[in-house]
């Protein structure tokens, strides 16, 4: 259980920095990039908590 | 040579496919029932409009030039779309269930979902078939004419969307209400399918950010999209990986199924493939760019660089895959590759269709990175070259993969055995056949600048004679794998029909003893050998492309199109 939530966090933070990577590079002039990779990094880290709270549940 | 150490060890009990799904609740087979029919319907669809396209693109037919446009947007449609979402959400609903060996949690949620898929599967039917052709994209600019149609092939998406993250909803509160194992954890495959389903929802959210906008122009509630490209590119990025990630999750499934071995290299590195596919899906987009004028210099290297990791965690799947099968076929005797291969359960559809899905993705793949290549991808993305290498992964290795997982489940569901399962045995070997020819076609045509979107490529005489063969494969390639594919969706759809006695036991195709027993370690170099042979071919077929446009007069390039 905590290698799946450690899995779910590293997907999580790699989506948030290549968000704020189209966020903030100038030139990279896309926001649909930065909605997706957003709110897919919030997907992700919901999914962790999720299982987090299932294994404190367990525990 | 390299090879791969492998222990087959099993920590439970491998499944059969009886196994696997005869825990389904009533209520469950039906909704399972309804949404394998539904995406069926879709696939038989799809092939029609497919055929009739590639008569047309052959010469064999000269319909009206709308009505040619109108076909190929009816065919990427309700293949692209509505078989490939509608199976997955099957599959993903299915495979949870089973994981939980129960009654599905939030049915509700999903029968809600299946009534949005069917719901945006008319509307955008419909607004196909009625309106212009605005091609599979649901192309807004092709549409300033008439708001109606836009209206209805993006709403029609947008049901479609809502109606997968809905159902994924329903399978990760399933996935999440499975009996843990030993360690407390999910097992791999249960794992597999809750970042599956959060894709699948993070991809619902790609396809409001690309349809929502033209929705709302279409409508009179906004301004008219003119990021409408860009927004599609991401999206098309996700719809890329979806239906791979759930193509090597099903691979995994029926492994065990198959064979009854656990996959060789155990449950905790399986967990960081299946994770790999979310990470590696930001970071390789950028190469849908590469068509777009103002991209900087920078980000096309970038993108470049990035784009050589797009297949990483489809290979590492594949390698698990095939070392858990050669391990089962060396467990079963002594002998050379041709033995241990006739070990393997080819009398099951199922084996025969994940045998040709295995190898087109190997074909498929070595093209695909000639297509990625930045030098190369303005001169061949407009070309049936496309076409030419997709078709090895959208019919080959995702369609016959979900036809193996339903030729499993189906008689699980029904209560009926599987329709003529010599027949289907065969089906997907004919399916590879005209793949061959209908790529072989593809690719010789795009190399040779036949453009893809074009329906007519006479060009009044002009158009050079080399194109005339190259197209007459693809028609006969492309009317080849069709007849094949339709009869094995005939035999799902056939044997999803209730029998009269209920849910009585089906008879099952040949599936190999299941061996729960720790094995010895063995050598499984055949994926190793393979990958190796794959990333020759790769180069291969690069340098063969870039020789080939060097020495043609080419002065066009590509427009953007996906």
């Amino acid at each position: 259980m905590k290698l799946e939530i450690v899995l779910m966090l590293a997907v999580a933070a790699i989506w948030l920095a290549l968000a704020l990577v189209y966020a903030l590079v100038p030139g990279l002039d896309m926001p649909g990039y930065i909605r997706v990779w957003g709110i897919g990094a919030l997907v992700f880290l919901a999914l962790a908590a999720v299982l987090y709270r299932a294994r404190r549940n367990q525990t | 040579m390299s090879t791969t150490s492998t222990t087959m060890t099993s920590p439970r009990a491998p499944q059969t496919p009886l196994s696997r799904f005869a825990t389904l609740q009533t209520a469950d087979r039906l909704l399972c029932g309804v949404l394998i029919a539904l995406s069926l319907f879709a696939l038989a669809l799809g092939i029609a409009y497919g055929v009739a396209m590639a008569l047309v693109r052959s010469g064999l037919l000269a319909p009206a030039p709308d009505t040619g446009y109108r076909v190929l947007t009816l065919h990427g449609t309700t293949a692209f779309f509505y078989w490939l979402y509608t199976a997955q959400a099957a599959t993903v609903l299915l495979l949870a269930a089973a994981e939980k060996k129960g009654a599905l949690a939030l049915r509700g949620l999903a029968w809600a979902g299946t009534a949005l898929i069917a719901a945006g599967f008319v509307l955008s039917e419909l607004a196909a078939i009625a309106g212009p052709p605005l091609l599979y994209e649901a192309n807004p600019e092709l549409g300033t004419d008439d708001p109606r149609t836009v209206a209805g092939m993006t709403g029609g998406y947008l049901l479609l969307a809502a109606g997968f993250a809905l159902i994924a909803l329903s399978s990760i509160a399933t996935v999440l209400a499975t009996r843990r194992q030993a360690d407390g954890g999910l097992s791999a495959l249960g794992f597999g399918l809750l970042a599956w389903a959060g894709f699948l929802i993070v991809s619902a959210v790609a396809a409001v950010n690309a349809f929502l906008p033209g929705l709302l122009w279409a409508s009179g509630f906004g301004a008219f999209p003119h990021a409408a490209t860009t927004d599609w590119h991401i999206l098309f990025h996700n719809l890329h990986y979806l239906p791979l990630m759930a193509t090597v999750l099903v691979w995994y499934a029926l492994a065990q199924d198959l064979t009854g071995i656990s996959p060789a290299t155990g449950t905790a590195f399986s967990k960081i493939v299946f994770a790999s596919y979310l990470v590696f899906v930001p970071p390789t987009s950028l190469y849908h760019m590469f068509l777009e004028p103002g991209l900087p210099e920078s980000v096309r290297v970038a993108g470049s660089l990035l784009s050589l990791f797009v297949s990483v965690p489809t290979l590492i799947a594949f390698l698990i895959v095939v070392a858990s099968l050669e391990i089962h076929t060396r467990a079963g005797g002594e002998g050379g590759m041709r033995a241990r291969l006739r070990r393997l359960p080819w009398d099951n559809p199922a084996m025969a269709n994940m045998g040709v899905a295995i190898l087109t993705m190997l074909i498929g793949l070595a093209f695909a990175f000639v297509l990625i290549q930045e030098k190369l991808a303005p001169l061949l993305s407009d070309t049936m070259f496309v076409p030419g290498y997709f078709h090895f992964f959208a019919v080959g290795t995702v369609t016959q993969s979900f036809i193996a997982m339903l030729a499993m489940a189906v008689p699980a569901v029904s209560g009926r055995p599987l329709w003529r399962p010599r027949l289907l045995c065969v089906m997907p070997w004919i399916v590879l056949a005209g793949l061959l020819l209908f790529g072989a076609g593809g690719l010789g045509a795009g190399l040779m600048g036949v453009p893809r979107r074009v329906v007519d490529i006479g060009y009044g005489g002009e158009a050079p004679a080399i194109w005339r063969p190259f197209m007459a494969m693809v028609g006969i390639g492309g009317v080849l794998f069709a007849s094949a594919l339709a009869v094995s969706v005939f035999g799902v759809l056939r044997s999803l029909v209730p029998g009269r006695r209920g849910l009585a036991a089906a008879a099952e195709p040949h599936v190999a003893a299941a061996r729960s027993a720790a094995a010895p370690a063995a050598a499984a170099w055949t994926g190793p050998l393979a990958v190796v042979l794959l990333v020759a071919a790769m180069y291969g077929a690069t340098i063969g492309a870039f020789e080939l446009m060097q020495s043609l007069p080419v002065t066009a390039a590509g427009g953007g199109a996906h």
